[in-house]
Formats: C-alpha cells, sequence, structure tokens
C-alpha cells in the first residue's frame, strides 16, 4: 500500500507545500548532478579531464557556477516582448515540477498517486513546448525564432511516436496509472523491454528528440543559431532554461523506467525500491549523455523525415502488432 | 476547494479577456492557452481527471502550438487594423447574446439534477475505449473524417507554391 503526502501530514495545503519541496529538492540535485556528470562524461568520451579544480575532483563546480550565475547582471535586449519574454523561463519550467510529482519512487513512496498519470506526464509535456516558443518569439531575435520553431516542429513530431511506444505498454497492461504498470511488471515476471524491444526503443529514440538533446539538438545547434532560443537570456533565466532541460532528462528517463524497467523491482529488500528506480533512471540518462558525445548532429530535414517516415510507422506497426498479439494470446 | 476554484474562474476569464482583447495575435493565441488550461484544472474539480487531461494534452498542447504556427506563417502578427465598423459590431453581437440566451437560464435554473459520481472503474482505458467506439461510435467517425479533411487541406496549401518547381532537397 502507497501512502501519500496528504494522509501523512493531514492537510491538503501542507502535503501540496511538502510534495513541492520534495520536488524542488530533488530537482535541484538531480541537475547539480547531472551537469557535473556530464562534464565528466563528456571529458571521459574526449580523453579529458573534465572539471578538476573546486571541491573534491571538481565536484562543486556545478555550484560555483549557480552561485555565479544567480549573481549576474540580467541583461534583456531592446525591442522585447516583455511579457513572453519575462514568462518563458517559468512556463517552461512549472510543468516539469508537476511531472516530477506523478511518480512512484517505490511501492510506498510516490508524491501523488493518479489514474492517468502516463499521460498527465506528456500534457504537461506539451505546456513546456508553449514556453519554448514564447521565449523564442519574444526575444525580438532570428536565431532565437528559427531556434524555437525547430523545436516545436521537433517537439510535436516526436510526441507522436513517444505517445504510441507507450501505448504499447499501455495495452498490455490496461492501466495508464505508473504505479500499475511497473506493478504488472512485478506480477508478469518480466521487464517489458523483453516483450517490447521495438517501442523501448522507439521510445529512447523519441525521448532524446523531445529532450532537444544532441544528435536531434537542432534547436539550439550552436553552429548556426548560436543557442537557439535561449540565445538573448542570461543570468537565472538562461539558468531556468537549463534547469528545465536537465529535468526534462529525468521525467523521460523515469517514464521509461516505469514503462520498460520494471520501475522500482529489484532484488533485495523493498526499501531498496527507490535505489533501483534511480539506478535505472540514471542508466538511461547516461546513454543519452553517450549518444551526444558519440553521434553527429542531425541535419534539420534528416530529422522530420526520420520522424515521419520511419519513427511513426514503425510505432503504428508496433502497436498495431501488440493489439493482434494481445487478442490472440 | 473554493479559493483555488476561484484562481481558476479568475485565469480563465483573465486568459480569454487576453484572447480576445490583445492587439498581438501571438498574445492572443498564449491568453487562450492560459484560459484552456484553466478550464482543464476546472474538470478536475468537477471530478473528470481524463478529460482535465485531455484538455490539457490536446488543446494547450496541441491546438495552440497549432495556432502559434499558424500565426508564423501568416503576413501580419501584429497592428492589424481591420477597423470596427458598425457591421462588425453587429455581427459580433449575435454570438454575444446567443451564448448568454444560452448560459443564463442553465446558471440561474437551481433544479438540474447533479451528475451521478462515477465509480473509478469509470475510468479505465477499456471502459473508456468501449465507450468511444461504441455509444460515441457516430460522433468519433464523424471526427475522424473531419480530421482527414484538414489533413488534406493542409497538403493542398502546402503543395501549391511547389508547382511548377524542381524537386530540391
Amino acid at each position: 500500500m502507497s501512502v501519500t503526502f496528504e494522509q501523512l501530514l493531514g492537510s491538503p495545503l501542507l502535503a501540496l507545500l511538502a510534495g513541492v519541496a520534495a520536488v524542488m529538492g530533488l530537482l535541484t540535485v538531480n541537475a547539480l548532478f547531472l551537469i557535473y556528470a556530464e562534464r565528466k562524461v563528456s571529458a571521459r568520451m574526449q580523453f579529458r579531464l573534465g572539471p578538476t579544480e573546486v571541491g573534491f575532483a571538481g565536484t562543486l563546480q556545478t555550484v560555483a557556477d549557480m552561485l555565479k550565475l544567480i549573481s549576474k547582471q540580467i541583461i534583456s535586449p531592446k525591442h522585447i516582448d516583455k511579457p513572453l519574454y519575462h514568462l518563458a523561463p517559468l512556463v517552461v519550467f512549472a510543468p516539469v515540477i508537476a511531472s516530477t510529482a506523478l511518480f512512484p519512487f517505490s511501492e510506498a513512496w510516490s508524491i501523488v498517486d493518479v489514474n492517468i498519470g502516463l499521460v498527465l506526464v506528456f500534457a504537461f509535456g506539451g505546456i513546456g513546448i508553449i514556453g519554448i516558443f514564447m521565449g523564442g518569439w519574444g526575444s525580438n531575435n532570428k536565431y532565437a525564432l528559427l531556434g524555437a520553431m525547430r523545436s516545436v516542429a521537433q517537439n510535436i513530431s516526436y510526441e507522436i511516436p513517444l505517445l504510441l511506444s507507450a501505448l504499447s505498454v499501455v495495452l498490455m497492461t490496461q492501466s495508464m496509472n505508473l504505479r500499475e504498470i511497473t506493478v504488472a511488471q512485478g506480477e508478469a515476471g518480466f521487464w517489458f523491454i523483453l516483450v517490447q524491444p521495438v517501442a523501448a526503443v522507439i521510445y529512447l529514440i523519441a525521448a532524446v528528440a523531445e529532450t532537444n538533446r544532441a544528435p536531434f539538438d537542432i534547436p539550439e545547434a550552436e553552429s548556426e543559431l548560436i543557442a537557439g532560443f535561449h540565445t538573448e537570456y542570461s543570468g537565472m533565466g538562461f539558468a531556468m532554461f537549463f534547469f528545465a532541460e536537465y529535468s526534462n532528462m529525468l521525467i523521460v528517463s523515469m517514464v521509461g523506467t516505469v514503462l520498460f524497467l520494471g520501475g522500482w523491482s529489484g532484488p533485495g529488500p523493498a526499501v531498496l525500491g527507490p535505489i533501483w528506480f534511480l539506478a535505472k533512471t540514471y542508466s538511461i540518462i547516461f546513454m543519452m549523455m553517450w549518444f551526444r558525445w558519440t553521434f553527429p548532429r542531425l541535419r534539420f530535414d534528416q530529422l522530420m523525415s526520420f520522424a515521419w517516415a520511419i519513427m511513426i510507422p514503425v510505432s503504428i506497426a508496433n502497436l498495431i502488432a501488440t493489439a493482434v498479439v494481445l487478442k490472440v494470446v | 476547494m473554493t479559493i483555488p476554484v476561484g484562481l481558476l474562474m479568475a485565469l480563465c476569464i483573465a486568459g480569454a479577456f487576453i484572447a480576445v482583447s490583445a492587439k498581438n495575435v501571438l498574445h492572443a493565441v498564449f491568453g487562450l492557452a492560459i484560459a484552456l488550461l484553466a478550464v482543464g484544472g476546472m474538470f478536475l474539480y468537477l471530478g473528470s481527471p481524463f478529460v482535465a487531461t485531455m484538455e490539457v494534452l490536446i488543446y494547450v498542447g496541441g491546438i495552440s502550438v497549432a495556432m502559434v504556427f499558424a500565426v508564423m506563417l501568416s503576413q501580419a502578427i501584429s497592428s492589424v487594423d481591420e477597423g470596427e465598423g458598425w457591421v462588425r459590431r453587429a455581427l459580433g453581437l449575435i454570438p454575444a447574446v446567443a451564448f448568454l440566451a444560452v448560459i443564463i437560464p442553465i446558471l440561474t435554473n437551481h433544479g438540474l439534477p447533479p451528475a451521478p459520481e462515477l465509480p473509478a472503474a469509470a475510468w479505465s482505458v477499456e471502459a473508456i475505449g468501449r465507450a468511444l467506439l461504441t455509444h460515441y461510435n457516430l460522433v468519433f467517425e464523424m471526427l475522424s473524417v473531419v480530421l482527414l479533411l484538414a489533413i488534406l487541406g493542409a497538403i493542398a496549401i502546402a503543395q501549391r507554391p511547389r508547382k511548377g518547381e524542381e524537386e530540391t532537397s
């Protein structure tokens, strides 16, 4: 049985505050860790050392960077669309908090437990796209606008295979509850990656594209667009976009863990659930980093045709095949 | 629960106001997105989490983004001065009056029975799928046809400038 914050604290308002605090804590630690990990992983893959000076083996480098970003003067360009420009980082970041709260970290640990958690995660993901567009448009900058348009086109295209691959699992479990999907894998005795390998691969590729990471980081391709939609943001505005990007990596990896890797399940006592959950999540994130530093960036038309000509047909075929097999067996 | 609902209502009205009054078309679209998000929240309050999620997924994440795209493809984003002649005002009055004529009796009629509480099983994937493909099948199929027409229209519009042009990659 799961215990929610509301049952624990006895008041919905306290539960809300505790939930937001817990999620923000997790996301902050996650961002600090991931930025450090990305620097170290990229350095290893390129025979460099990465950060070494601040703290033990450079572990405090990200903290120092955060302090720097907070204390920076915020410079905004002339003739920006003020409300959109200033709201964009918040609109990108707010849905991230909401989605993170939906995940079951173990049999007993979850902040909110909703029946349609899986769809809700994707729905919140859609709000972030609007934020990216607000930022790109509000910046009054050609590169930012181009980056935003690319980002939105890419996100819409890859959302379809992402949803379809997740639907293959939903067909098997007949539930969109993230907890029930995990439990179903425990009852079946195997992880769904074993029976849904095609969906798992499609999910991973689409998730990399959804988070705008290399080799699909065309919205912020440095060599052509400076930094894409967040070109004109400095200080904490920029940090918020960065924060949201790393948090989104965490979210898509957590969804992947729940859908295909059995969530919190693993050997050992049930107390180890959150550790297994996070271990699986961070292995997916490590793979995404591995992709970034070993694959070259795609061209934009290649990216779009890959989504529409390969990813979507394959995921629809996989969905139909799943339905047929389920009906026959 | 009254304060959150009040906030949602205020958010919805504010968003709708931005949507109809903003001079910049993009601001209007973002205002509409705010209003739709608040409507999603209202559905949640009314006990329909599935409809609320779909509202966010389809209207906020899909339709609003598509509208932004359509605006980007059009020429004039702001400073469109269509003029406000009396004909336009009179035409605008018709839907406003019609809307009020429908909504005021509903709001003032307290005799309406509340909808029965749905059991949790009604929200299962299977139940929704079954209802869509049996009881609401006609609506479902009609929507498919409308969407198909929309796709065909989009292809027709997108193809036109390319005619007589060599295929270049």
